[in-house]
C-alpha cells in the first residue's frame, strides 16, 4: 500500500519534472521564434538529434556463456536531443548554453543543462570563459561531444564517455578556461589552461559483506560546489602546421586534482578514500585529403593521499582510422584501458574496469545534416580485484540529424 | 566593307567578353577602416582571425559567387565550409558568417558596416580591395 503510494508520489513529481523540462524547451523555442518574427538575427538556435538500434550478446564469462545481458537493452532507442545557442552579445561578449536531454536505460527522462559558459573575447589569441563547460583534454571532448551527428562512430572510446556512461575522466568541469591561438608564418599554435571545482566519486550503497571491495562508484562533477576545496586545473597545447600538412593537430595535455569518494565510513573502514590525479598525454589528429586519423593517449601517475600507500601507474589510448569516400566514411577503431585496481580512482569507479575494445563500422551521409552508422564492438573485459572477466558483442545502428 | 565589320564586330565582341571575364573574378573586399592581408583571408573566413587590431570583423558570404570564393581562397566546397563551421559553433560557440543574397547588398553593407569583410565579382569603389 506505502509502496503503491510512493509510487504515486514518484510518478506525480517525473510527471511535473517532464512538465518543466518541456516548458523550459518551449520556452527556448519561443525565445527564438520571437527573434525571428522580429526580423532579428537573435541567438542562432542550433542542434542534434539521434535514434538508433542496439543488439547485444550476453557475457562470455571465462569462455563460456553466462546468460546474463551487457550494456543497454536490446532494441530500438531514442538516443539524445541537444539544443545550443551561441549568442554574441557585442564584439567582445559571447555566450554558449547547451541543454541536453536524453532517455535513460529505465525508460526515464535525464535533462542536463550541459554547458553554460560565458566567455569574453580579448583579441584572437585569448578569449576567457567561466561556467560550466566541456573538459579541454585531448580531441573528443571537445570536438564532438553530444554532436552524434558530427562524429564518425555511433560510440565515443569508453574510457572517454560521459561520467555517467563509462567514462573514468571528467569530461565537464565547472570553473574557469582561457583558450586562445597565436597564428604564425609556419602554423598556428593553441592553447587551453582551465581550473575548476574537482570532481567527486559519488559511491552507490555499499555492500557491507565486502566492505574493502567497493567498486560501484561514478564522477560527480560538483556543480554547485567543490567538496574537498581542491581545485582540478589542466591544459592542453596544440600545434597545427600549414601548407602541406594542413588538417594536421599535435597535442600534449595535462590534468591535475584531488579527488575523493563519498562511501559511508560506518561500513567501509578504508573510507574516505583521496586521489591525486596526475593525468600527462597527448594526442594526434589529420583530417584531411579524405583521411580521419585521431589517437589520444592518457598516462595516469595516481598518488594515494588519504592511505599513503603511493603511486600507481595506469593508462588508456585509442586509434581510429577512417577514409572518405564522398558519402561514406568507413572506420575502425582499437581502445586500450590498463587500470590498477589498487589505485582507489579507479577501484571505486563502477567504470574502472581494465578493458580492449575493437569497433568497426561507417558513416553514411544522407546529406549535409543526417546520417546513417552501422557500429560491432567486440569488448573484452580483465580479471580484477573485484571484477570479473567477460566479454560480449554488440551491434548499434543510428541516425543522427543536426540542425 | 562587310569583311571589315565581322571583324570590328568581332573585336568589340571579343573585347567585352574579357572585359566579363574579369568581372566574373572574385574580389575580397572590407570597410575602408579595416586591413587585412590575402593571406589571412581563410582565417578570416574560418572564424581563426576574428580581429583586425582592435577591430572586431564582421564578415559576410555572398550567395551568388559562394561556390566559386571558396573553390578559390579556401579550397574546398560549400558542404565542407559548412561541416566546418557546424563543428567550430559547437566547440566554440562561434557564429558562422551571416550570407546577403549578392553583390549590392554585399557592397552596401560592407561599406556601411565598421569590421565588414566580404567578397564580390566586380572592383568596387568606397572600400579597401583586398584582392
Amino acid at each position: 500500500m506505502v509502496d503503491t503510494e510512493n509510487s504515486r508520489v514518484n510518478h506525480h513529481v517525473r510527471q511535473k519534472s517532464a512538465c518543466l523540462r518541456i516548458a523550459t524547451l518551449c520556452g527556448m523555442l519561443f525565445t527564438q521564434l520571437t527573434f525571428a518574427q522580429a526580423g532579428t538575427e537573435g541567438a542562432p538556435l542550433h542542434g542534434f538529434a539521434d535514434a538508433g538500434f542496439s543488439l547485444h550478446s550476453t557475457k562470455f564469462a571465462a569462455g563460456v556463456l553466462d546468460g546474463t545481458s551487457v550494456g543497454a537493452p536490446t532494441g530500438f532507442n531514442v538516443g539524445s536531443f541537444d539544443i545550443y545557442l551561441t549568442p554574441q552579445f557585442d564584439s567582445n561578449t559571447k555566450a554558449l548554453v547547451e541543454l541536453i536531454f536524453e532517455v535513460t536505460p529505465d525508460g526515464g527522462i535525464a535533462t542536463d543543462l550541459e554547458r553554460v559558459q560565458m566567455g569574453y573575447i580579448f583579441s584572437d589569441s585569448s578569449t576567457i570563459w567561466a561556467g560550466r563547460f566541456h573538459t579541454p583534454y585531448g580531441f573528443w571532448n571537445t570536438g564532438f561531444h553530444h554532436g552524434a551527428q558530427i562524429q564518425t562512430s555511433i560510440f565515443r572510446p569508453r574510457f572517454l564517455d560521459f561520467e555517467d556512461k563509462g567514462g573514468v575522466l571528467p569530461a565537464h568541469m565547472v570553473g574557469v578556461w582561457g583558450a586562445g591561438r597565436i597564428r604564425g608564418d609556419a602554423g598556428k599554435l593553441t592553447y587551453d589552461i582551465f581550473a575548476g571545482n574537482g570532481p567527486q566519486i559519488a559511491m552507490g550503497p555499499a555492500d557491507p559483506a565486502a566492505p574493502n571491495i567497493q567498486t560501484n562508484g561514478t564522477l560527480n562533477i560538483n556543480v554547485s560546489g567543490d567538496d574537498n576545496h581542491r581545485a582540478m586545473s589542466g591544459l592542453n597545447i596544440g600545434y597545427e602546421p600549414s601548407g602541406d600538412f594542413d588538417g594536421m593537430r599535435f597535442a600534449i595535455h595535462a590534468l591535475r586534482g584531488e579527488i575523493a569518494d563519498n562511501s559511508d565510513s560506518s561500513l567501509i573502514p578504508t573510507a574516505l578514500n583521496n586521489t591525486e590525479l596526475n593525468i600527462v598525454g597527448g594526442a594526434f589528429t589529420y583530417l584531411e585529403n579524405n583521411w580521419e586519423l585521431l589517437t589520444e593517449l592518457y598516462n595516469f601517475n595516481n598518488r594515494d593521499v588519504s592511505g599513503s600507500s603511493g603511486v600507481y601507474k595506469s593508462s588508456a589510448s585509442y586509434l581510429q582510422i577512417g577514409a572518405i569516400f564522398t558519402q561514406l566514411t568507413p572506420f575502425i577503431r582499437k581502445e586500450v584501458a590498463v587500470l590498477n585496481q589498487l589505485d582507489k580512482y579507479f577501484s571505486a569507479q563502477e567504470n574502472g574496469q581494465s578493458y580492449t575494445r575493437y569497433a568497426l563500422g561507417f558513416k553514411y551521409d544522407l546529406d549535409q545534416k543526417a546520417s546513417l552508422k552501422l557500429e560491432l564492438h567486440y569488448s573484452e573485459f580483465g580479471a580484477e580485484t573485484g571484477r570479473t572477466a567477460y566479454s560480449y558483442r554488440s551491434l548499434h545502428t543510428q541516425y543522427a540529424i543536426r540542425f | 566593307m562587310k569583311s571589315k565589320i565581322l571583324i570590328l564586330f568581332s573585336i568589340t565582341l571579343l573585347a567585352l567578353s574579357t572585359q566579363g571575364a574579369f568581372a566574373g573574378d572574385i574580389v575580397v573586399i572590407t570597410n575602408s577602416g579595416v586591413t587585412i592581408s590575402t593571406v589571412e583571408i581563410k582565417d578570416v573566413f574560418l572564424g581563426e582571425k576574428q580581429f583586425a587590431g582592435s577591430t572586431k570583423l564582421v564578415v559576410i558570404d555572398n550567395k551568388s559567387v559562394q561556390e566559386k570564393f571558396l573553390s578559390k581562397f579556401l579550397g574546398f566546397d560549400i558542404a565542407k565550409y559548412n561541416s566546418i563551421w557546424t563543428k567550430k559553433s559547437f566547440r566554440d560557440g562561434l557564429n558562422p558568417p551571416s550570407t546577403k543574397q549578392n553583390d549590392s547588398e554585399v557592397i552596401e553593407f560592407v561599406k556601411q558596416t565598421p569590421g565588414a569583410v566580404g567578397y564580390v565579382s566586380t572592383s568596387p569603389e568606397g572600400v579597401n580591395i583586398v584582392r
